[in-house]
């Protein structure tokens, strides 16, 4: 079972990591011929970035045009940035001091990306609008999500495993001891819990998670509304057309 | 059909691939690269068969919520019984060093409840009311 993860998880890494930086490399070279950034938009490139951060950090737009979503969105994002940064103790020896202080926070934190969660997952469900629109990869994606996070949470609340096993074989997997991995502690909900984190590393560079690197490269919210001030040509067309870049 | 069966025999290879990697036994191995807590040895073994109160695998998973439990049957209800309690975890397991110092809850990894606690950097308050160091240590002290 240990080399059966060990195995899935470097293939799971690769493609994450492989995937990921193929799609950033697809988005920033992919064609954005058109002035397009939706009104009212920023006048100057510092406008842009706090507009981009605004969008990412507050989900700015999201939050005007449906509160209810943005609850529900925003208590599983942010969740999981805490319950994200407390897992960061099985990857560092010794753990980071502030690691040990947020550490605590995320076992708390998970019941709020439940909520949000579950809201997300009835908002799919309930509303006739957004059900009509859904694909199985939709469900497949928050109920995913939802495993990954009741098998954590179960593991911190009801059925503990041996953290201490579970992170000595990570650091084994991430050290490449090759074959001399350190044994995995074969409990239920942990086997679960990583199978689903491993699909979930699979499926990301195919699937609509692609929003969190996509966010930035968004035409509508990443351009300058400057289309008086300079002419806006894109670069293949320059490349391609002008002889003279003016 | 000579593709058909070609992936048959694939398939079966495959299969048979992932089955031995899940039946593969599972042995404990040390290891120079990756850190490994390295708590020291207790004094002695709760008996023949066993050498804590409870299965290795069992108490490494469980000894906060026996710890718990037994302080709620103390407190609560005035049962107190040594199988699961601190002092006696404590007497067992907190060893001296060479000169008969005994290693401090703060710092380093000698302490027994330390050793693993800072490797999963999970914190107790146990000791800020407890004696992290065994009865006939904190007597003489």
């Amino acid at each position: 079972m240990t080399t059966l993860y060990a195995i899935l998880l470097y293939v799971a890494t690769l493609i994450f990591v492989l995937g990921l930086a193929y799609r950033i490399y697809e988005y920033a070279s992919v064609p954005a011929p058109l002035k397009i950034p939706t009104m009212p938009a920023p006048l100057t490139r510092k406008g842009v970035v706090l507009r981009i951060l605004g969008e990412v950090v507050l989900f700015q737009s999201l939050f005007r045009s449906n509160k209810w979503i943005w609850l529900f969105g925003m208590m599983f994002h942010l969740a999981l940035w805490v319950v994200l940064l407390r897992h960061l103790r099985y990857f560092i020896e010794p753990v980071w001091t502030w690691v040990v202080l947020v550490q605590p926070l995320g076992k708390y934190a998970s019941f709020v990306l439940f909520i949000g969660l579950v809201g997300l997952l009835i908002r799919r469900i309930v509303v006739e609008r957004i059900r009509y629109i859904s694909n199985p990869s939709d469900y497949l994606l928050l109920i995913l999500l939802l495993v990954i996070g009741s098998s954590g949470a179960m593991m911190t609340f009801v059925k503990h495993t041996d953290i201490v096993q579970l992170k000595a074989f990570i650091l084994s997997v991430m050290y490449l001891e090759l074959f001399h991995w350190q044994p995995l502690p074969l409990d239920m909900p942990l086997l679960i819990h990583l199978a689903a984190v491993i699909s979930l590393m699979i499926i990301f560079p195919f699937s609509k998670l692609l929003h969190a690197p996509g966010v930035f490269f968004s035409p509508t919210r990443n351009q300058v509304d400057n289309a008086r001030e300079h002419r806006h040509v894109a670069r293949w067309a320059i490349e391609k057309f002008e002889t003279s870049s003016t | 059909m000579k593709i058909r069966y070609l992936l048959n025999t694939l398939g079966q290879l495959g299969i048979g691939i992932l089955f031995s990697l899940v039946v593969q036994a599972d042995e404990p191995v040390t290891s120079q690269h990756v850190p490994i807590p390295d708590p020291p040895e207790a004094k002695q073994h709760f008996s023949a068969e066993q050498a804590c109160v409870e299965p290795v695998d069992i108490i490494r998973r469980n000894h906060g919520q026996f710890l718990k439990h037994q302080r709620d049957q103390t407190m609560h209800n005035g049962v107190r019984t040594q199988q699961h309690s601190l002092v006696e975890c404590i007497n067992c397991h907190v060893t001296p060093d060479d000169k008969g110092n005994y290693p401090s809850i703060h710092e380093g990894t000698q302490h027994f409840c330390r050793s693993c606690h800072a490797y999963a950097a999970v914190t107790i308050d146990c000791f800020q009311c407890h004696a992290s160091k065994p009865e006939q240590a904190t007597a003489s002290q």
